[in-house]
């Protein structure tokens, strides 16, 4: 097996551009990533590409395809990858597979999305036999909501607090303005946060993420390739995807069977132990973690959920600093999902571009101090769950 | 009452029988996995023979979260008009069945998570056509 290089990051910074196409915010990425590391279009030996949901792909999610008809037409394979939201990661995990396993030496992972306004609405289709359709027409309770139910069980449990809650969109936002790449880049004290509009009590406005238009591309090589081009690759130490276990007490549709232990997203906690086992870690090893922070929720459940730390230990964490990236265990230096808004299927490739760029130091004001080894986690719809682990 | 009637907000999935008010789901005979809705097939990875059969569930259960929709959800969702804020419940049920569905009270800000609730059919406000439309609901006893 091939050891998997990471060699060039790049990306088009997210905000809304109504004025652009999808495919020329992709092109950014793309010739951005490609610059980074070094080589020509011509050197791409495949494509992975996630499939888009919202936009472009010939109206079938064939963004992979886009991407290479803009940048010439060579003839490479292209693999579109359907995964919801954690479509980036996977593609990137296919990518890794293709390297990993010989079959390619060079290959483009690129991820790029344009949003329609407002909140992630349902599929449209009033279809009967679609769990979501049914959610929203006999229940009512959208993304946000969905969120609010499980971080008022965490209240109702750990004894978390509003105040807890809009601290962590405050300490995102810390970072965040750091990042020249982030759409919302303002600092707000804790007052701003617990002013904003309540969306789905417990959660107000900045505490849940807005959508955004953006795009990230990553080029990943063979160990081989990689020396020929750099002396201090950022490697690929491990990828894995996973789907929701049956038994994880979370309603995705309007049941489920309790389980055992509290409510959670199993596919995140699947992959994300499938990829340290397989980088031969464990969970505190890591320097730093960019996870989905869709809501501040997740932000506190899932470092206790994948054993960063203790359960419940997350608010102390929190409020003596320890998740800024000069903390003990830094959560998403990049400003994460709340700075950047989300562009779905592009948003577990922003990520492992800032893995990297941490990874090699280039983050600036923002920098997790002496970085070795970070983690980039994604989730979507369909319970579809990522992680991958980069190392230098 | 509406004068235009009522109207399911989807078929199959509440009934009103001479017990009272059930989800319509199903259960499988082999592992006991019970689903709502009802379930062409056992998700269970454990069972080795999907067996489904219809199964009724209700009519109580036990509040473990509540969600607040603050702001009005776009279609398909119903709520009344003018719009008013209004609770969502996770419910856990004693048939092993966790079930989400919109919270009946006046104040759901003031409903307690832990208490007990009992399910009721009632109209979650009006469609464009002036229909009642009908789903299940939790109601704090
Ligand atoms: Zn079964």
């Amino acid at each position: 097996m091939n050891d998997v290089a990471a060699l060039g990051f790049g990306m088009h910074p997210w905000g809304k551009f109504p004025e652009k196409r999808l495919n020329d915010i992709c092109r950014v990425a793309v010739e951005s990533a490609l610059a980074d590391a070094g080589i020509a279009w011509k050197e791409i030996e495949a494509v992975c590409a996630a499939s888009s949901r919202f936009s472009g792909g010939k109206g079938w999610g064939l963004n992979g395809n886009d991407v290479v008809e803009d940048m010439g037409s060579t003839g490479v394979p292209v693999y579109n990858m359907s995964a919801g939201c954690a479509a980036g990661s996977n593609a990137f995990n296919v990518g890794y597979t293709m390297i990993k396993s010989g079959v390619h030496d060079v290959v483009l992972v690129v991820g790029g999305e344009k949003m329609p306004k407002g909140f992630i609405q349902t599929s449209g289709l009033e279809d009967a036999t679609d769990p979501e359709y049914l959610r929203q027409r006999c229940v009512g309770l959208p993304g946000p909501g969905f969120w609010a139910m499980l971080t008022r069980a965490r209240m109702e449990e750990y004894g978390t607090t509003e105040a807890d809650l809009a601290a962590v969109a405050v300490k995102a936002h810390q970072v965040g303005t750091h990042n020249e790449n982030a759409r919302f880049r303002q600092i707000f004290s804790l007052e701003d946060v617990l002013n904003s509009n309540m969306v789905s009590h417990p959660l107000r406005l900045y505490e849940i993420c807005p959508v955004s238009d953006g795009a990230a591309a990553v080029v990943l090589c063979s160990a081989e390739f990689a020396r020929k081009k750099t002396t201090q690759p950022i490697w690929a130490a491990s990828t894995a995807v996973a789907t929701a276990r049956f038994d994880d007490g979370l309603p995705r549709g309007l049941a489920c069977v309790p389980g055992e232990g509290r409510p959670h997203h199993s596919e995140a906690r699947i992959s994300v132990a499938k990829a340290l086992e397989t980088a031969g870690i464990g969970p505190k090893e890591l320097d730093f973690v960019e996870l989905q922070d869709n809501t501040v929720y997740y932000e506190l459940a899932f470092p206790e959920e994948w054993g960063l730390c203790e359960p419940g230990e997350s608010e102390r964490l929190l409020h003596a600093g320890e998740t800024l990236p000069t903390g003990k265990m830094p959560i998403n230096p990049s400003g994460g999902f709340l700075c950047f808004g989300e562009a779905t299927t592009a948003q577990g490739l922003f990520q492992i571009c800032e893995v990297g760029w941490q990874l090699r130091g280039e983050c600036g004001p923002r920098q997790v101090p002496n970085a070795r080894i970070g983690m980039a986690q994604s989730i979507g719809l369909g319970g579809n769950g990522a992680a991958a682990i980069l190392k230098r | 009452m509406s004068e235009q009637g009522t109207i399911d907000a989807a078929e199959g999935l509440f009934s009103q029988t001479p017990e009272g008010p059930r989800l319509l789901g199903s259960r499988c005979a082999t592992c006991q996995t019970p689903y709502f809705p009802r379930s062409e097939a056992c998700h269970n990875p454990e069972c080795e023979n999907s067996d489904m059969r219809d199964d009724t569930f209700g009519p109580e259960g036990r509040l473990i979260s509540i969600a607040l929709q603050n702001y009005p959800p776009p279609p398909p969702t119903i709520a009344a008009d003018p719009y008013a804020t209004y609770g969502v419940g996770l419910v856990d049920l004693p048939e092993g069945l966790r079930v989400i569905g919109r919270l009946l009270a006046e104040d759901p800000e003031q409903v307690p998570v832990g208490g007990l609730v009992a399910l009721v059919i009632a109209p979650l406000g009006q469609d464009a056509e002036g229909r009642e439309v009908l789903s299940w609901q939790w109601k704090p006893v």
